[in-house]
């Protein structure tokens, strides 16, 4: 059932494929960035085409600038600072790996990044360990180098902030994967955080007309908001109507409906449809299929879990792979 | 019995589990990361259902074990079957694109002639069905092998032929039930057509007639006396009861007193062989029509039938009492015949000995018991007494599948179809489902909530075509099902288009025709868009612009032109010069398009 793609280099801690699944980036525990390209579409052998030292530190993630704005990709390094990276090819230098923009977030650390593509431009979400969030956009979409920020916010719904020391130890960030150009932005995030305001998964809208973001929703009952989120993931939607988003906190992972029609107060109703409980330990990743329909999960158990819905709209574990 | 379902629907899971195994498979992910293992996996959706997954080794101390420190590997869910190879499903997959293709757009042009006029234009919508599933049948296997006797060999009693597949079986199961329209008033004897065609599936998981008949074909060489072996006897009988007619009445010319220095001697025996033989071969039967070299006599019209239905058995009584038994005097022979004719007269237990699982008592009791058997709720309750008198130990999953047609029971035959057929399967045989009744189209193509307003029907599609999107030799037949899907279809077929590589030219052109062809503007734009700024930026400056100026992308190319116009303000040298020159000429022949680069004309 399962084919051997590539071998990853000696210290390698992280992957990950772009948009079309022909090129794989790795990141290592020496800061060395690795990328394995595929020789043909049709063929499933990958080779390591570029090693590039991106930093001094160990990388921990790794994320694919979207399609159409190059080849590129975020490097988030353990010290707390991320740089971009792209391939090029300049004037009569060859093809290489170049950096972009080095990014710091003063004393705070980043935790994550993640882009969005709105009708006007290239978003950047990044979450870092205060608790703030930074929204930049791409001022030039044929070159990287130049972000502007465009807001920076707690993840807070209320207007009382929490304190401005909070310690977040991970966050997580998902956007809505639009389909159509005419659909407005927004995101998910969540934190792990000391602070429990901040750390409620909590859906983000810009709001074109003021030039503003917006918590539209919160992804937590009243009694779990403190709880610490581990991962959140946004569901593709081939014309469901309503938003389907999964949220893996402490207690387990569960599956929300967002509604897709905005309510008098100005936010989306939620509801909780299931609660996913078989992984044992933390959960760290979460990926949806291209359709939406199929979770797959993994956690601190080493297992990679699938998940779906039955026909009655229930949701169940479909089958668990374990490393042998 | 209406009612009497059997509980396999695995509670309309997708991939149905069955309800006492509560807990899902666990797989083991094979791979060759030295220990130790961390336990930190990540995953990553290929295109359609396969799944990749990154597995790292933990930071070990320098001069660790194994040289790599990961690996990659790739799982394909719906992993297909063992019976049938990966290059046979392509096969399959390709073969019945066009077919189904063909239903769609007659189901769309039957549906728009009954809008402008419903009377005129009534169509037997059965019989365009009935020729798709004519045309996919074809594609899971040769012709069928029919257990007829050879004429070469009198020794070879059955065919050699190439296994079934049982996917084929399924297939012609649901067709005989849900399409053809001719049959319902012959089920029945389609049965006993079908199992004589794929008895031996039945073979793996317990013993048949037919497993029986290999055996006997294999010792026949080494038997001398034939008639003296009780096998023999066994296996006539047993291929009488499932009306295998020709193969016993073959049989029975192996027995010995047909042999010329015996017929002298042996005449009284001779004769009751051949009377049976004559009986045999005169059976009445109640269809439609027999094909060449098959014995029985056809009757279409019920009253005929029973006229010689009760001439043939008084026929078989009477030869049962007749006094020539007294002076047969080989014991083996006088009570193989009369076995043979209690077959005949529907004898429950000479029919219970003679067979081996309850299909082959169900198809016996049809043939010699009750042959006016009509309608599914009287067909259902039968088979249920059959399964009661001769239960498999272990399920054959066919069986599973008849038991859910005969009990009327749609979301039962959808789970067995997807269970152990998947996923093509489910897709296609749904055509044949909604043929046959209101109630299964109702079920089957209304939308529901709980699937996000999807229709079952739909979702299927769905996940075929998913199916379909994680191999690149099949991915391009996946749009005939996308787009066959008005709810959801077009947006995963953006998504997989979207998803496509643009680096390399002959499949970005695939993909822009198929933009084409279903107009997927905005699609095709972001697709050229995409390739143009990686061309671009890959030093290929022409082939960028070109795309971008096919995306007409005014933005992108304007921050070209400005790019263009600071470089030709710089001191540049030569060669670079050259390649400025050439790219504006590039960019003059269309300066319309070009977006703000005309002023590189100046």
């Amino acid at each position: 059932m399962e084919k051997s793609l590539l071998k990853l280099d000696k210290g390698t801690t992280c992957t990950s494929w772009n948009y079309s699944g022909d090129r794989l980036a790795s990141g290592s525990v020496d800061g060395t960035l690795a990328v394995f390209d595929s020789r043909h579409p049709a063929s499933s052998s990958f080779a390591c085409t570029s090693r590039t030292k991106v930093h001094e530190g160990s990388i921990v993630k790794i994320v694919w600038v979207p399609p159409g704005y190059g080849d590129a990709v975020a490097c988030v390094c353990e010290d707390g600072t991320f740089s971009l990276w792209e391939e090029l090819v300049e004037d009569s230098v060859p093809l290489q790996w170049k950096l972009c923009e080095r990014f710091k977030s003063g004393s705070a650390k980043v935790l994550d990044v993640q882009f969005g593509v709105s009708p006007s431009s290239l978003k950047m979400v990044v979450a870092s360990s205060n608790g703030y969030v930074k929204v930049y956009e791409l001022m030039n979409p044929m070159e990287l180098k130049n972000w502007q920020l465009q807001a920076e916010f707690q993840n807070v719904i209320d207007l009382v902030s929490p304190s401005s020391k909070a310690l977040c130890s991970s966050a997580s960030i998902s956007w809505n994967p639009l389909r159509g150009e005419g659909q407005g932005s927004s995101f998910i995030l969540g934190f792990s955080s000391d602070s429990p305001q901040l750390t409620s998964s909590k859906v983000w809208e810009y709001d074109q007309a003021h030039q503003r973001w917006l918590p539209v929703a919160e992804l937590a009952l009243p009694d779990d908001k403190g709880d610490w989120v581990y991962g959140v993931a946004w569901a593709p939607n081939i014309g469901r109507p309503y938003e389907v988003i999964a949220v893996a906190t402490e207690k387990g992972i569960s599956i929300w409906h967002l509604s897709l029609n905005v309510e008098v107060d100005g936010r989306l109703s939620v509801e909780k449809v299931a609660s996913l409980s078989g992984h044992e330990g933390e959960v760290w990743q979460m990926e949806w299929d291209m359709s939406g329909m199929t979770l797959a999960t993994t956690a601190s158990d080493g297992s990679v879990k699938l998940w779906q819905s039955n026909l009655k709209g229930s949701w169940q574990e479909q089958a668990t792979f374990v490393t042998t | 019995m209406p009612g009497a379902t059997s509980d396999s629907a695995g509670g309309g899971a997708l991939v149905p589990l069955s309800p006492e195994t509560k807990r899902s498979p666990v797989y083991p992910l094979r791979h060759s990361v030295g220990p130790p293992v961390s336990p930190r996996v990540s995953v990553c959706w290929a295109r359609g259902s396969s799944l990749r997954v990154s597995i790292f080794q933990q930071r070990s101390p320098p001069g660790g074990e194994g040289d790599a420190g990961g690996e990659v590997v790739e799982v394909k869910l719906n992993g297909g079957d063992g019976e049938i190879s990966d290059a046979q499903w392509r096969r399959i997959a390709y073969g019945s694109m066009s077919p189904f293709a063909m239903l769609q757009s007659r189901r769309n042009s039957v549906s728009t002639l009954s809008r402008i006029s419903p009377s005129p234009y009534h169509v037997d919508w059965w019989e365009f069905v009935m020729e798709y599933s004519k045309d996919i049948n074809a594609l899971l296997g040769g012709p069928e092998s029919t257990p007829a006797s050879v004429i070469e060999d009198p020794k070879t009693v059955l065919k050699k032929s190439e296994k079934p597949a049982s996917l084929k079986a399924a297939w012609e199961l649901m067709e005989l039930f849900y399409v053809d329209k001719l049959s319902q008033a012959w089920l029945p004897e389609r049965l006993v057509d079908w199992l004589a065609d794929y008895d031996s599936l039945f073979s793996g998981s317990c013993a048949t007639v037919h497993s029986k008949l290999v055996d006997f074909q294999n010792e026949l060489i080494n038997i001398q006396v034939i008639e003296d072996n009780p096998t023999y006897w066994e296996v006539i009988g047993s291929a009488l009861a499932v009306g295998w007619l020709e193969i016993v009445v073959k049989l029975l010319h192996l027995h010995g007193s047909y042999q010329l220095d015996q017929l002298s001697s042996r005449e009284t025996e001779n004769g009751l062989v051949e009377a049976v033989a004559v009986l045999i071969s005169k059976m009445p039967r109640m269809r439609l029509e027999l094909g060449d070299g098959r014995l029985g006599e056809c009757y279409k019209a019920k009253p005929d039938f029973i006229k010689a239905w009760e001439k043939w058995r008084s026929q078989i009584t009477k030869l049962d009492c007749s006094a020539y038994w007294i002076q047969c005097h080989h014991l083996q022979t006088r009570e193989g015949l009369k076995n043979l004719l209690q077959i005949m007269l529907g004898n429950t237990n000479s029919l219970s000995s003679a067979t081996c699982h309850w299909l082959e008592l169900y198809v016996s009791h049809f043939l010699y018991v009750r042959p006016f058997t009509v309608g599914l709720e009287s067909m259902h309750g039968l088979a249920q007494k059959c399964i009661q008198l001769k239960p498999v130990p272990r399920s054959q999953k066919l069986m599973g599948l008849l038991l859910g047609i005969l009990g009327e029971n749609t979301e039962v035959v959808l789970a067995e179809c997807s269970k152990e057929f998947g996923p093509w399967m489910v897709a296609h045989a749904i055509e044949l489902m909604t043929a046959g009744s209101d109630e299964a189209e109702s079920l089957l193509c209304e939308e529901q909530y709980d699937l996000g307003e999807l229709s079952l029907q739909e979702l299927h599609r769905l996940v075929y075509a998913q199916v379909l999107c994680s191999h690149a030799f099949t991915w391009q037949i996946a749009p005939v099902y996308l787009t066959s899907c008005m709810k959801q279809g077009m947006g995963l077929l953006e998504i997989l288009l979207c998803k496509q590589p643009v680096q390399h030219n002959e499949l970005l052109h695939k993909n822009l025709e198929i933009c084409r062809l279903y107009e997927l503007d905005d699609v095709s734009s972001h697709i050229m868009k995409i390739a143009g700024v990686h061309h671009w930026k890959h030093g290929r400056k022409g082939a960028g612009v070109f795309w971008l100026q096919q995306a007409q992308d005014e933005v992108r190319l304007h921050k070209i032109a400005q790019q263009l116009f600071a470089s030709v303000g710089k001191s540049i040298s030569d060669e670079s010069f050259k390649q400025w020159e050439g790219l504006i000429e590039l960019l003059g022949s269309e300066s319309k398009t070009a977006g703000g680069l005309e002023f590189l004309h100046k």
